[in-house]
């Protein structure tokens, strides 16, 4: 799973992002949904499939992005 | 350069040297010395003659061996420095010229070793607290009360946080989150590495309200037992701007202190890739942290343990290991020092990847605290820096929200306060220094007087 961004108007939901991106349910982590990064810029993200993120970040707007694996720092050994 | 000469004065004087109710000094040892100045303040020290066992090897020291100091046997070490264009001369015509010097040896600067994992914890919480001086903070008001304070890491043990502190806590349930598919109730994670940074962000600001957000717990593909991934962390910004939002514009105060990074570039795309992590302020994470700081929220991250000194097994980064959000230049990237104040040996070294200055400074970490690990182990790493650090943010916050003090001022305010170590100004291992509660109350109050002249 990869992250992309795509710029909606205010309080969208997940739903209308599937719709607007063509985005089958299966390609996308919807127990994530839609996150909302910046609502100055009224960008949000979401979680999908390595190749819906290919297929659609052009026209999404953004990305793909990484999604990395992120651990503790400690204790250090 | 410095030397240790080994001399072989007269019986009487070995022995009025090895006596320690006569009180000695280099010059009755010794005269002068060609080409040596001796140093006056070093008290002589009697040297033991190794002496083989009946039949062995006169000139071996690798053999059963015992040690004499009888007043015709042992020697006398006096400490003293030879001009460094002259040492190899003087050094090889000095018993020559003197039948009394047997020996001139290096005398290096010796250190003690910086504190690297694995070590025992240097002091406890309680040395923290007074470094931290949080009676001073408690006397101005300054005690965290009212102030939300976000700990994004593996989970709170409240109950385990209280009763080593010894006094409540203030765990605010219904502004918690977690990411889905995380199992466990705000404040009730089995005790690990959050409740260690709890306990350490409560030693500045005991009377805070911690939000327990636990993204190091998540169950998404891709996740193990006690890591996360990145997108996480991006769906608890996004929660942390609506708790944020929800709170007044006037008395709005967050911290968010986040104990974690990505140790491996080989989990991200390669830098220059337009979805890369660690270099790319526009990533969405990158994005959001900036969001939430310019709502008002302080956010501070650590450095990480990736010190030149000893790094943590996990760095695979070959170099700039202050990396993605770490280094964001609108967080406090904290490092880490002793309560000695002396950096621990992991603490990560910049420049950072998206902003070259990181560290920002450093707070104390490597103490007996929680106990999280178990009763002998340190609360350590730049992962207890970091909340210590957050903990005396949210203590400001008490009484100078962001409306007052913008989350840059506040940034600023740090650093120009912080104790300045390492090198003269900014450097790479401290950053701007380490945090100084005294020099940050004066800055406070010489503001509020500012304030009030301005509004008279």
């Amino acid at each position: 799973m990869l992250l992309i961004t795509v710029r909606l108007p205010p309080d969208a939901t997940l739903a209308q992002a599937m719709r607007r991106l063509k985005l089958p349910e299966e390609d996308v982590d919807t127990d994530y949904g839609l996150v909302l990064i910046d609502p100055d810029q009224g960008l949000y993200g979401l979680r999908v499939s390595e190749a819906a993120a290919r297929r659609v970040a052009p026209k999404a707007g953004g990305g793909p992005y990484s999604d990395p694996r992120i651990e503790p720092y400690g204790p250090p050994g | 350069m410095r030397v240790l000469l080994q001399l072989r004065p007269s019986p009487d004087v070995v022995a009025a040297v090895a006596d320690p109710s006569v009180s000695t000094s280099a010059a009755d040892v010794t005269d002068a010395l060609p080409g040596v100045v001796v140093d006056p303040s070093f008290t002589p020290v009697v040297a033991p003659r190794p002496v083989p066992l009946a039949g062995g090897d006169p000139l071996s020291l690798n053999q059963p061996l015992m040690f004499s100091f009888a007043d015709d046997e042992a020697s006398v070490l006096v400490r003293g420095e030879i001009s460094d264009d002259e040492i190899s001369t003087r050094v090889t015509l000095l018993p020559s010229l003197r039948p009394d010097v047997v020996g001139v040896f290096a005398d290096p600067v010796i250190q003690r070793s910086l504190t690297c994992g694995g070590t025992p914890p240097v002091g406890d919480w309680r040395d923290v607290e007074r470094l931290l001086h949080v009676a001073e903070l408690a006397r101005e008001g300054l005690d965290g009360a009212g102030v939300a304070l976000a700990v994004l890491d593996s989970g709170i043990n409240a109950a385990h946080v209280a009763r080593r502190l010894g006094r409540d806590v203030a765990l605010d349930a219904q502004r918690s989150w977690k990411p889905s598919g995380a199992r466990g109730e705000a404040g009730e994670f089995p005790v690990d590495h959050g409740t260690m940074c709890a306990f350490d962000a409560l030693i500045a600001s005991p009377r805070a309200s911690l939000i327990d957000v636990p993204v190091l717990l998540s169950r998404r593909p891709g996740g193990s037992a006690l890591d996360g991934l990145l997108s996480d962390a991006v769906a608890a910004f996004a929660h942390l701007r609506t708790v944020l939002e929800a709170q007044p514009t006037a008395s709005r105060s967050l911290v968010v202190t986040n104990s974690w990074g990505s140790f491996s570039p080989g989990w991200d795309f390669p830098p220059g890739h337009p979805g890369n992590y660690s270099d790319n302020p526009a990533h969405p994470f990158n994005l959001i942290v900036s969001s939430l700081e310019q709502a008002g929220a302080d956010v501070l991250f650590a450095a990480g343990n990736c010190g030149r000194d000893c790094p943590d097994g996990r760095c695979a980064y070959t170099s700039r290991p202050i990396t993605g959000a770490n280094s964001h230049p609108r967080v406090l990237s904290v490092g880490g020092v002793d309560i000695r104040g002396e950096r621990v040996g992991y603490s990560s070294q910049g420049p950072g990847r998206l902003a070259a200055r990181k560290p920002d400074l450093c707070a104390f970490t490597h103490f007996s605290g929680s106990r999280a690990f178990g009763d002998d182990e340190a609360d350590s790493g730049t992962s207890a820096a970091c909340p210590v650090a957050a903990g005396l943010v949210a203590a400001i916050r008490t009484v100078w929200p962001s409306s007052r003090l913008s989350p840059s001022q506040l940034r600023t305010l740090l650093r120009r306060t912080a104790d300045d170590h390492g090198d003269s100004g900014f450097d790479h291992d401290y950053g701007y220094g380490v945090v100084d509660t005294l020099g940050i109350l004066a800055s406070l109050r010489r503001r509020a007087r500012r304030s009030v002249s301005a509004c008279s």
